[in-house]
């Protein structure tokens, strides 16, 4: 699968289209006759230009459809074509280390918002301040700009913020007779159900490990009160230790010991999970809306939009666990050549018409506040609006994604507490000092 | 030809005279190769020793107005031995190399004296099928034994489940395989690798051991086989003493390639992901490479991996041309 993964990946790149998890081409946004004749119209002040935009994720239908919309409508204001590329998250940090040793960048790039300070401390992005403060991108909330402004200059534009709730199998549970969880131990009770009836090899709830692991065992442990990290003075310190974040930890191991997950897929991240997922082998997982269009092309149409729904992740304290803040943003990259077309193209992206619909379309919740609001009663966002109101985010220090990603420093303490190496009161120990080394670094 | 009619061309001086001293010739000769090797292994070699100084990040190699790298003494050495992931990655190098290598040399050499007793057909049959394990690509190797040891849907899980119960309890403890995960743990992750790595680089061994075998003149067998001499003995008294020289080369060679296996671990682990697992390539390869890129610590553990591999190679040439010597 990996194999398929990276080839089509690289024919995808080397042909500069966008190909999708699925094995299905799709074309790049304009086309090539569009191109030709833009410069004749004499009007637009970058014609003829072409601006290299990178993508992040799977190119799904209605995300090729929204990026062929806004590339034509940038097309027909600026006169520039733009070059999309589509990165899957899992690459995304290996992709912008290439591109900024090798100088091979996008010109604008999307950003999981918990990535730009580590790529700002790379200097990997260019500062765009002025620009958020004029037109549409003022009415975006100034407390969305946490991770973004660093030193007093903001680096990327929120385009759609992303909370997580669980996705599960509407009609297994249907069939199955299991009503939504409300609690935690109806969720173990219904993953437990699951497994009985669908067979052993199924994940009644999947157990992530892999890169983006921390969305899920940072949800557990926020439930019961716990954090990472906190700042005291110029110094992160480490909680990982206190009793609150253990018991999030241990609520988050228990998914593997208590045999809801399988001890066979320690290092799944989410697309991993999603893949099974569409091949029933997954019950309910956490994850964030985005994941429908993918699971309707990977299970070639077998498991449809219809036989699936999401319910917020109850907290074992009672009621529901707070998400993770996430947010994918809209940033200029540092080694760009075209610089004031890269602003255009993030001021006609992130204007409210764009970024309305890039939400829309992309399962992600509104960066306008009006918009939002009118979420509330929307059957499907809804689950994602109520996670959002509680939502949390991980240090806000450059350091984080090392040791969140790369280091992987909770997932490998996760995974000695599961092989029985360590005590999870030892691997919090010195998973603490590691995280305390790599932030305060 | 006879010997003198050789002895006597070879003397025969040229008939054009050559612009250039015949002393000199050897060394022009070893110019274009040598500036080959400078460009593309020495200087790149020199700026590892000099990066593992330094504090080297994408700000430092970017083309578009690099920083200048800051100069950091042996900050970056200390903090890697602090590290306990150097520790247990140093440990896996070594005690990975010394069983791979043992074992490579004895299972290629016993096969290597297998094809030499096999009739001629027989034995290029059997060339052919082990040359096309040796032929596979690394990272297609550990895609292939990721696959197989696969925990739900892998053949070995499968077929010791189909080992009678009472043996699979008498010889593993236990009965039940399905599901068992082989990739989560250093341990298993080295038996697999160790397997791996032993069936792609056997044939190599074996086939250069039956290069030198065809080379021993068969008189000294049947010397040994009318004075009764074992197979046994043979092979220590006439065999191996004669291969000397063949089983040098193979064991420096494996020496090397053992110390420094990368593409079948990285694959095999699914990218770096089991940290006790790592040996010192993937150790370094993270360091240096994945977000953020440190690439004066992951060249400070290159270096630290290339000064052992020179002493072990060099006490173990030294030995070898020591031995020689008495001899």
């Amino acid at each position: 699968m990996k194999i398929v993964k990276i080839a089509g990946i690289t024919a995808a790149l080397a042909l500069g289209v966008a190909a999708c998890g699925g094995g299905e081409t799709a074309e790049p946004a304009p086309a090539a006759s569009a191109a030709e004749s833009a410069p004749a119209a004499s009007g637009p002040k970058f014609a003829g230009q072409t601006l290299t935009m990178w993508r992040l994720g799977d190119s799904n239908p209605p995300a090729q459809a929204y990026m062929d919309d806004l590339n034509a409508e940038f097309q027909k204001v600026t006169g520039a074509t733009v070059k999309l590329e589509w990165i899957p998250w899992p690459q995304v940090n290996d992709k912008f280390t290439a591109a900024a040793a090798g100088g091979a960048g996008p010109d604008v790039t999307e950003i999981g918002n918990d990535q730009v300070p580590l790529w700002v401390s790379q200097e990997a992005l260019s500062p765009i301040t002025a620009l958020t403060s004029a037109g549409d991108q003022a009415q975006i909330p100034k407390n969305l700009f946490g991770l973004e402004t660093i030193d007093g200059e903001v680096y990327a534009v929120p385009w759609g913020a992303g909370t997580r709730a669980v996705l599960y199998r509407k009609d297994w549970f249907d069939e199955l007779k299991i009503e939504v969880p409300k609690t935690w131990d109806e969720v173990v009770a219904a993953a437990k159900k699951i497994q009985e009836e669908k067979g052993k090899d199924v994940d009644g709830f999947a157990f992530n490990g892999g890169s983006d692991a921390n969305h899920l065992l940072g949800a557990m442990a926020w439930s019961e009160g716990g954090d990472y990290a906190v700042k005291e003075g110029d110094k992160w310190v480490g909680k990982l230790t206190d009793p609150t974040f253990k018991a999030g930890f241990e609520t988050y191991t228990g998914l593997v010991t208590s045999g809801l997950s399988g001890k066979s897929r320690l290092t799944q991240n989410t697309v991993d999970i999603r893949t099974r997922f569409a091949n029933d082998k997954v019950g309910m997982y956490l994850t964030a809306s985005w994941d429908i269009p993918g699971i309707e092309t990977d299970s070639k149409g077998k498991v449809k939009a219809d036989q699936l729904a999401f319910f917020p992740l109850p907290a074992k304290t009672g009621g529901e666990a707070p998400a993770f803040f996430g947010g994918n943003d809209i940033a200029v990259w540092g080694t760009t050549k075209n610089a004031e077309l890269a602003q255009e193209y993030i001021k006609l992206a992130t204007s409210k018409q764009w970024a309305d619909r890039y939400a829309k379309d992309g399962g992600l919740l509104p960066v306008y506040p009006d918009t939002l609001a009118s979420l509330a009663s929307d059957p499907v966002q809804a689950p994602f609006a109520a996670a959002f109101a509680k939502a949390r985010s991980f240090p806000a220090d450059p350091n984080w994604t090392e040791a969140g990603e790369t280091k992987a420093v909770l997932q490998n303490a996760a995974r000695s507490v599961i092989e029985g190496k360590a005590s999870a009161d030892e691997a919090l120990a010195t998973a603490n000092k590691e995280l305390e080394d790599i932030l305060n670094q | 030809m006879t010997d003198t009619s050789i002895a006597r061309r070879s003397h025969r001086p040229p008939k054009k005279a050559s612009g250039l001293n015949p002393k000199y010739i050897p060394y022009a000769l070893l110019i274009p190769g040598i500036a080959v090797i400078a460009a593309l292994l020495l200087y790149p070699m020199f700026q590892v020793f000099v990066i593992s100084f330094q504090k080297v990040g994408l700000p430092q190699i970017r083309d578009v107005n690099p920083k200048p790298a800051e100069w950091l003494g042996w900050e970056n050495y200390t903090k890697v031995f602090e590290n306990d992931i150097f520790w247990s990655s140093l440990r896996n190098t070594i005690g990975f190399a010394v069983i791979t290598v043992t074992l490579t040399l004895v299972v290629g050499t016993a096969v290597g004296v297998l094809l030499n007793q096999l009739s001629k057909r027989m034995s290029t049959f059997v060339i052919v099928g082990i040359m096309a394990a040796w032929a596979v690509p690394p990272v297609a190797q550990g895609v292939i034994w990721r696959w197989l040891f696969d925990a739900e849907a892998g053949i070995i899980n499968w077929a010791l489940n189909l080992l009678p119960d009472f043996l699979s309890t008498a010889l593993f403890g236990r009965a039940d395989w399905s599901g068992e995960p082989w990739t989560n743990e250093a341990v298993s992750i080295y038996v697999i690798l160790i397997v791996m790595v032993l069936w792609s680089s056997f044939p190599f061994v074996a086939v250069s051991v039956l290069a030198g075998l065809k080379g021993i003149p068969t008189e000294l067998y049947e010397a040994a086989r009318v004075d009764g001499s074992s197979p046994w003995r043979t092979f220590w008294k006439i065999t191996f003493p004669l291969l000397k020289p063949v089983f040098a080369v193979l064991t420096i060679l494996s020496i090397i390639w053992d110390f420094k296996v990368f593409s079948q671990l990285y694959t095999l682990m699914n990218g770096p992901t089991v940290r006790e697992a790592f040996n010192l390539s993937v150790f370094s390869f993270a360091e240096a490479f994945k977000a953020p890129p440190k690439m004066g610590s992951g060249a400070a553990i290159a270096v630290i991996l290339t000064i052992i591999l020179l002493i072990v190679t060099a006490f173990y040439v030294r030995q070898m041309v020591k031995s020689e010597e008495v001899q």
